[in-house]
Order: structure tokens, then C-alpha cells, then sequence
């Protein structure tokens, strides 16, 4: 057993420092050249420190991220504190929803803002014909209400958990000892998720920051640190490597603080959902009870309400970039008549990239688990490392190390996958070996005691074990991979084109009707099978985060 | 039937050692505890004889062939687990019939063992169940049939019975005796339940910071413990420290708790301090007769039903308690004088630490 636990580890590490850790080694090296001649500089730094763009840039990627934390905090605590401690109507399917924009694209959500608002948006357009001018939502603004609306449930999920694990008898107890109400939610209620508060927060924070979708669509010509490095690493009039690795390196400082710190807060702390009794419902009044209810909802449906836009926009026609009001399947026409080749493409890699990473994770998973040792310890921290990467940041990498040398990759499915695989991995990991926790180390103990051996109790006893838990983890990374962008748009080449790309170029150039058929077409491909399975979906997601 | 040898076996944990040259020999078909606190290495030596704690040094061996190097899987052991293991995914049935299909043999004699082994364990007809439509107490019934049914050179129990509510857990404790000594299998036991290990042992190790204190029948452990930490583990001993007086030729005189005790033989020097054990049943309510005497004053009275216990004090102060039946005493009253008789054989003294 332990010798299994040894090669899978080794593996494992190989594996991660030549996809992850070689490719951002060489980012880094990339932001100390002098661009042409390869000498060694700090220029790349003092250049973005001079330059009021790249300042603004920083300062722009920073602010969204700050106020869409705030943001999500706002609307996430009270909707936790509803889920856990009001008698809603409805709320095991409110919590079913309030889960769904984690795993629907953030950018899809953002390009439904512009159908709506935007310069030609459908509400805009009306308001305009009646005489109400409404603001630009470009910028700023429209980015901030994207992240608030797909990234709150990072809080709502770890603050649930933590109203969730105070027991009962531990309010009672504070009450009985004499603590009014407000003063027990003061003294017990608040100390106990203010570290879920935190984890979840920078988890929103995190997320903002890398984002490259939502500000691709949103930023217009904004300066905003994820597109920044994307249009300086491929783009066509001024590229600029060196700069693009200066700022991806400036841009894991500040995810990798971010999530240090959320680490931090979450290893102190842990919340079992398993308490005892749950505390209960609070005694309301209709009339309060009333109001959380329609907050509640509001807050779920508000988040959902932009997918629901595309998708009926999605059958609208459009005449030019302006939308009129006759149904169609015309844009699914568009869509497809070039070529069924970018779906076809985005349900194969995303098929080959899930299998993959869960064949992968789930022996890791099991070894991070089930063997501790200062070996499984390094890999469980090289495993966290692509959270604090960015999509396209990991791309950039991955194409400077294997454009040239022994081993090209560039050019074909292949370097894809190897994207989806890395980026995804420490979620099937985590997954896997939440799974491995759940189960009691004395069944395996009693199938080798009975005269099973150790490896054919692992394929005949733990897999089947684990096998239920193993299939959430594969569709969630199977939906993830399918509406991947930021590294996507690094790494394509012209086979292998997939729908997240149609919908980019359509959104750049004036395809708006084909935008909103590929967006829909998203939509469809990530919800169907989170739907399937979506109880499963729901018990992994609390474990992961 | 198998004999067990182990001989200076020793594991450390870091700077621990949980298992510090422990040996031992245990008989044929004999029911053998392990018995100690948390952390005193009961659970690690049985792992150790289980396979899956390496031997560190020293040897174990089943009828005289050393097995510390098998694989787990080979060692042919069954064990009993402490939260039952039994498999999810399986049911009753086929949770027996595991350790049967991994030795290959025929489907048609698996069968009719399992049902045999279920009709012992009180659960025919159980087979076709889902592990969870059964209680606490049917799933130990099942774990333990798993390991038998397999016929395994040694049973090991790894405090089986500690999920169990109290009634439960005295009446299973007999089923596990009767099986065991029907089937004359060797089993080894572990638990730090000292009433079990009386109960149901043929022979009982204590076992503290990885050492054995004591190897004996349960009987003798109770009535003779050769140390201290025996003597107070095994049942709710009085230790009363004092200083030791000039020897009789028959018994001591022990100045203690601001009185004397009287204690058969010579148990150290005059003038050496010694650790006295009086067991409460040890000390019985006279009313000032000959004999051994020791007087205190009554401080509590604790009425269990059958027996109570009183808590009384010495004359400098020392708390003791006394075993008395229900009915005795019943008019005394937090404060009044005690007489207590002893038997000077019935008190044990030890070294002062």
C-alpha cells in the first residue's frame, strides 16, 4: 500500500511541475527579459509602474474585485442566514438555483447584461424610446453587478455551512444562561461564521480578479489586468510578452495573498454540517416572514435572470446588432451552418479533459486522503497552486514552454486538454479525497483482514465506494471545461475551435445573433446534466469549498 | 486452535513508544484481554498481530511459524472492529460470504456456511438485507459472524462492544464468550472496560505507557495486583499512602491517614513510606468488636439499590469509600462515627512511587 502511495505521488508531482509549475516558471522568467534580446531587466516592472494605462489596469482589476466581494457579501449573508434559520417556501429548490451560477459561464451572464443594456440593449433601446436615458453599465459598473450576481454563492455555501454547525444546545445554552437574542447572535452566532464570512469573501475576490471573460465582454476598451495580459501576449498591433509576463506575475501575487490568507482562515476553522440538532426556524411574523421570502428569491432569481434573457434572446431575430421582436431558430442557423465543428469540439475535449482529470484525481484524492506523509503534503500544496493561476495566465505558460524544444505541443487538441486537466485537477483532488474522508478506514482494514489484498480492495471495495461522489465530480468538471474561456482563447488553433470562442469573436465583431445562439447553446450544455444529478451536485460543492 | 508467541516486540511513534518490548505467550482456544487506558498500546499491539502496524522489532508467531512479515491479507486472522466495518454496498450476506469468496471456495458450501454462521449469531434469515435496516447491536452480530465464519487462526476484537448502550453491551459480551469458547477459537480482546475483561477472560494483560503491569487470571488481577496502577485500575481502590512500622513476625502496622492499618507480612522497612490499597468491600460496619478496627465518620451515603456506597473520612482527612449492601446502616446520618473491620491480608501495599 505504501509503495502505491509513493508512485502515485511521485507521478503526480511529475506531472504537475512539467504542466504547471515549468510553464509559469518560464512566465516569470519571461517578465525579468528584455523583449528581443532575452537580457535580464527589471524594465518590464518600472514600465508598468510608470504607465498610467497599466496602473489603471491594476487599479481597475482591484476595485471590481474589492466591491464585488462587498457586493456578495451583502447579498450572500442574509440569503444564508434566510436558507438556514427561516421557514422559506421552496427552499430546497432555492438552494438547488442559488448553487447554479457557480458552474454557468460568468460571461454569458455578462453578455445578457449587454443585450439588455448595452449601447443597442433591449431595455435601453425602450427606456430610450419613452425618454429615460439610463447610464453606460460598460466598465465598471456592468463588471461589478456580473461578479455579484455569479460569484455570491461562494459566500452563501461556507456562511450556510457555519449557520448550519452551531448545534442547537449551544444557542439554548447562551439563551438559558440569559443572552437576549440579538446579544446571542453577537456573542455566538457571529464568531463562529465570521471565518466563513472571510474564506468565502476572498473566494469571490479571487475569482474576480482572474476573471477574463466578464471583463472581455464588459470593459469595452477599459484598461482591466486579465485582458491587459491577454491582448499584450497575443495580440496583433502591439504585443508585448514581457509586459504580459510582468503583469500575469503581479496578478498571482495578488491571487496567491488572497487565497493564502482564505487558507489560512479555513484551515483554523472547520464546519461539520453534522451537528447534532439544527438550530430552528426562527419564530417570525407573516409579515417578516414574507419579506425574507421575496428577498430570498430575488437575490436566486435576479443571478438567474441574465441566463433566462439569453435564451429567449437567443430566439429573437436580429436585424444587425438590433433586436427585433420575431421568434426564429435563425441564430441557431448561423450558429451551425458554418460548421457543427466548435460543438462537436467543446463536448470532445470537455468529455476527454473530464475523464482525464478524474482518472488523475481521484488516486491523488485517495493518496492526499488516506497516507499522509511530507511527500502527499507537497503535492496537496502543488495542487492548490492552480487556483491562484489564472486560466490565461496557465495558457501563456503552457505555449512558451511547448511552442519549441523537445516536446510541441501547440497547434493541437492535445495542449487544450492539458489546460482543462491542470486548471481542474485540484478540484478533483479536493473532491476525491472529501470522498475518501467519508469513508471509515477500517472497511478497507476489514476486506484486507478477511484475505483481500490491498490493491484489489481498492479497485473492488473503495472505487465502488467512492464511485457515486466520483460521477459528481466528473459532470462538474465536465461543465467547467465545456464553457471554458480565458485559457481557450490563449490556446486554439484553427481545428479545434471551440463554442466559447465563436461566442467571443461574435461578441468582437457584430455577430450578436450568433453571440446569443453560442451563449444559449452554453447555457443548454451546462445545465442539462448539473440538472441530472443536481442533489449530488449540491452535497460535493459544499465539501469543496 | 493456535498458540501465540510474541516476543520483544516494540513500535515507536516519533519520540512514543506505544509498544516497548512486550512478550507473551497465549494458549490454545484461551480468551486473552488487553486491557488499559487510552494510549497504553492495547490497540497497536492487536494491530501489530493484525498486520497493518509494522513490527518494529521483536517477533510474533501462530503455532510456532512467525507471521510479523505477512502481508495483512495472508495472516489469516479475523477481526472484530469497534465500529463494525461492515460493507455499505453489501448485504448481510454477502458481508459474510467476503472472507469466503477471497479464499476461493465453492459458491455451494459458501452458502450454506454463511447461513450457518448467521444462525449462530442469532441472525438467520438476515441474509438478504441491506446493512442499514439493521440495529447497533444486529451489525455487531454480523461483523462478528464475518470473522468467524471465515474459521481464522485467531479472532481479534478491537473493543467491540464500546458502540454499544450499556444493556446491550453486558449481554453481548456473554455471546461473544459463548461462541468463542464453542468454537474453540484463540482471541485475542481489547478494551479498557475493566469489568468486560473480568467477565469474560480466561487471562488478562494490563497494559500501561506501552508495558505490561501485570499477566493473570481475572481473578488474581483483581484479588492480588502486582502493582499500584493495577490495583487502582481494576475496580475503585482506596489508595491510602503511609510509613511503614517495625514487622510482628505475622504483620505490619502502616501509619496512615492520621490511624493505623494493619497489613499481613512484612511489606518494607520500619520507616519506609508505602501506598496502601483498600478495596471498599475490603472495609465492613461494625459495631466495635475485636479484630482489625479503623474508625471514621460518615460523609455521604450513595443508595444504588442492591449495594450503596459510602464516602466517609479518616481522621486527617482522607476521603475512602466502603462497599456496603442496601440494607445496612440506613439510620446514620452525614457525620456520624463508623467502625470499619479488615481483614489484614485483604489490604495490599506497595513501594510509594
Amino acid at each position: 500500500m505504501k509503495r502505491f502511495a509513493t508512485i502515485v505521488t511521485l507521478a503526480a508531482l511529475v506531472l504537475l511541475a512539467v504542466f504547471l509549475l515549468y510553464p509559469l516558471a518560464l512566465v516569470l522568467d519571461a517578465s525579468f527579459r528584455i523583449d528581443g534580446t532575452g537580457g535580464l531587466t527589471l524594465g518590464n516592472y518600472a514600465a508598468i509602474v510608470k504607465s498610467r494605462y497599466y496602473l489603471g489596469s491594476i487599479g481597475n482589476s482591484l476595485l471590481c474585485a474589492a466591491l464585488a466581494t462587498a457586493f456578495a457579501c451583502a447579498i450572500g449573508i442574509p440569503l444564508a442566514f434566510c436558507l438556514a434559520r427561516i421557514d422559506i417556501p421552496g427552499r430546497a429548490l432555492l438552494l438547488t438555483l442559488a448553487s447554479l451560477p457557480l458552474v454557468l459561464p460568468s460571461f454569458v451572464s455578462a453578455y445578457a447584461l449587454v443585450l439588455l443594456f448595452g449601447h443597442a440593449g433591449v431595455v435601453t433601446t425602450a427606456l430610450r424610446g419613452i425618454g429615460i436615458p439610463i447610464g453606460s453599465i460598460y466598465g465598471v459598473p456592468g463588471i461589478v453587478i456580473v461578479f455579484t450576481l455569479t460569484l455570491y454563492p461562494y459566500v452563501v455555501m461556507p456562511v450556510l455551512a457555519g449557520f448550519q454547525a452551531v448545534d442547537a444546545s449551544m444557542e439554548e445554552a447562551a439563551r438559558n444562561l440569559g443572552g437576549s437574542r440579538p446579544y446571542v447572535i453577537r456573542t455566538v452566532l457571529l464568531p463562529i461564521v465570521m471565518p466563513a464570512i472571510l474564506a468565502g469573501g476572498l473566494l469571490v475576490f479571487i475569482e474576480a480578479l482572474e476573471n477574463f471573460g466578464v471583463p472581455a465582454v464588459l470593459a469595452e476598451d477599459r484598461p482591466f489586468l486579465a485582458v491587459d495580459i491577454f491582448k499584450l501576449f497575443a495580440g496583433e498591433s502591439d504585443a508585448n510578452p514581457a509586459a504580459a509576463g510582468a503583469l500575469s506575475v503581479l496578478l498571482i501575487a495578488c491571487t496567491a495573498i488572497a487565497l493564502l490568507v482564505q487558507r489560512h482562515y479555513l484551515g483554523k476553522r472547520r464546519f461539520s454540517t453534522n451537528a447534532r440538532s439544527a438550530p430552528a426556524k426562527l419564530p417570525l411574523t407573516p409579515g417578516l416572514r414574507l419579506t425574507a421570502t421575496i428577498v430570498s428569491w430575488g437575490i436566486v432569481i435576479a443571478s438567474l435572470l441574465p441566463f433566462a434573457a439569453v435564451l429567449m434572446i437567443s430566439l429573437l431575430r436580429f436585424r444587425g446588432p438590433v433586436l427585433t421582436w420575431e421568434f426564429g431558430l435563425g441564430n441557431y442557423a448561423t450558429l451551425l451552418s458554418g460548421s457543427y465543428r466548435p460543438l462537436l469540439n467543446t463536448l470532445t475535449l470537455a468529455s476527454i479533459a473530464a475523464v482525464v482529470t478524474m482518472l488523475i484525481g481521484a488516486p491523488i484524492g485517495y493518496v492526499v486522503a488516506r497516507h499522509r506523509s511530507r511527500l502527499s503534503g507537497l503535492l496537496d500544496f502543488v495542487g492548490m497552486v492552480p487556483f491562484a493561476v489564472s486560466g490565461t495566465i496557465l495558457a501563456i505558460g503552457l505555449i512558451i514552454a511547448f511552442n519549441s524544444g523537445p516536446l510541441i505541443l501547440t497547434g493541437g487538441w492535445l495542449i487544450l486538454v492539458i489546460a482543462y486537466v491542470v486548471r481542474k485537477l485540484p478540484f478533483a483532488i479536493r473532491s476525491s479525497s472529501a470522498i475518501v474522508h467519508q469513508l471509515d478506514p477500517s472497511l478497507e482494514e476489514a476486506s484486507i483482514n478477511l484475505g483481500v489484498s490491498p490493491s484489489k480492495t481498492f479497485a473492488t471495495l473503495t472505487v465502488p465506494l467512492m464511485a457515486s461522489g466520483l460521477v459528481g465530480g466528473l459532470v462538474l468538471v465536465w461543465i467547467t471545461a465545456a464553457s471554458e474561456l480565458s485559457a481557450t482563447i490563449v490556446l486554439y488553433a484553427s481545428g479545434w475551435v471551440t463554442t466559447t470562442v465563436v461566442m467571443y469573436h461574435a461578441i468582437e465583431g457584430t455577430g450578436a445573433g450568433l453571440a446569443a445562439a453560442a451563449a444559449a447553446v452554453l447555457i443548454l450544455v451546462t445545465a442539462i446534466p448539473l440538472l441530472l444529478i443536481n442533489r449530488r451536485i449540491n452535497k460535493q460543492e459544499s465539501t469543496v469549498i | 486452535m493456535t498458540a501465540i508467541r510474541i516476543e520483544n516486540l516494540t513500535r515507536t511513534f516519533g519520540a512514543v513508544r506505544a509498544v516497548d518490548d512486550i512478550s507473551l505467550d497465549i494458549k490454545h482456544g484461551e480468551l486473552f484481554t488487553l486491557l488499559g487506558p487510552s494510549g497504553c498500546g492495547k490497540t497497536t499491539l492487536l494491530r501489530m498481530i493484525a498486520g497493518f502496524i509494522d513490527v518494529e522489532s521483536g517477533s510474533i508467531c501462530f503455532d510456532g511459524r512467525r507471521i510479523d512479515a505477512l502481508p495483512a491479507h495472508r495472516r489469516d486472522t479475523g477481526m472484530v472492529f469497534q465500529n463494525y466495518a461492515i460493507f455499505p454496498n453489501h448485504t448481510v450476506a454477502e458481508n459474510v460470504a467476503y472472507g469466503l469468496k477471497a479464499r476461493k471456495v465453492p459458491a455451494a458450501e459458501i452458502a450454506s456456511r454463511v447461513d450457518k454462521a448467521l444462525e449462530r449469531v442469532r441472525l438467520a434469515g438476515y441474509g438478504p438485507r441491506s446493512p442499514h435496516q439493521l440495529s447497533g447491536g444486529q451489525l455487531q452480530r454480523v461483523a462478528i459472524a464475518r470473522a468467524l465464519v471465515i474459521e481464522p487462526a485467531v479472532l481479534l476484537f478491537d473493543e467491540p462492544l464500546s458502540n454499544l448502550d450499556a444493556q446491550l453491551r453486558t449481554e453481548m459480551r456473554i455471546e461473544v464468550r459463548q461462541l468463542q469458547q464453542a468454537l474453540g477459537l484463540t482471541a485475542i480482546y481489547v478494551t479498557h472496560d475493566q469489568e468486560e475483561a473480568l467477565a469474560i477472560s480466561d487471562r488478562i494483560a494490563v497494559l500501561r505507557h506501552g508495558k505490561i503491569e501485570q499477566v493473570d487470571t481475572p481473578e488474581r488481577i483483581y484479588r492480588m495486583p502486582q502493582t499500584a496502577f493495577v490495583a487502582e485500575f481494576l475496580g475503585s481502590t482506596n489508595m491510602v499512602p503511609g510509613i511503614a512500622g517495625a514487622f510482628d513476625g505475622r504483620n505490619t502496622p502502616v501509619a496512615a491517614a492520621g490511624t493505623e492499618f494493619t497489613v499481613r507480612g512484612e511489606v518494607a522497612a520500619p520507616g519506609a513510606p508505602v501506598l496502601l490499597s483498600v478495596r471498599p468491600e475490603a472495609l465492613q460496619l461494625r459495631d466495635g468488636s475485636g479484630g482489625s478496627l479503623v474508625h471514621a465518620r460518615l460523609a455521604l451515603r450513595e443508595f444504588l439499590g442492591p449495594v450503596q456506597r459510602l464516602h466517609a473520612t479518616l481522621p486527617d482527612g482522607t476521603q475512602i469509600r466502603i462497599a456496603a449492601l442496601g440494607g445496612q446502616a440506613l439510620d446514620l446520618l452525614p457525620g456520624a462515627p463508623l467502625t470499619l473491620a479488615y481483614d489484614p491480608a485483604q489490604i495490599t501495599a506497595y513501594p510509594a512511587p
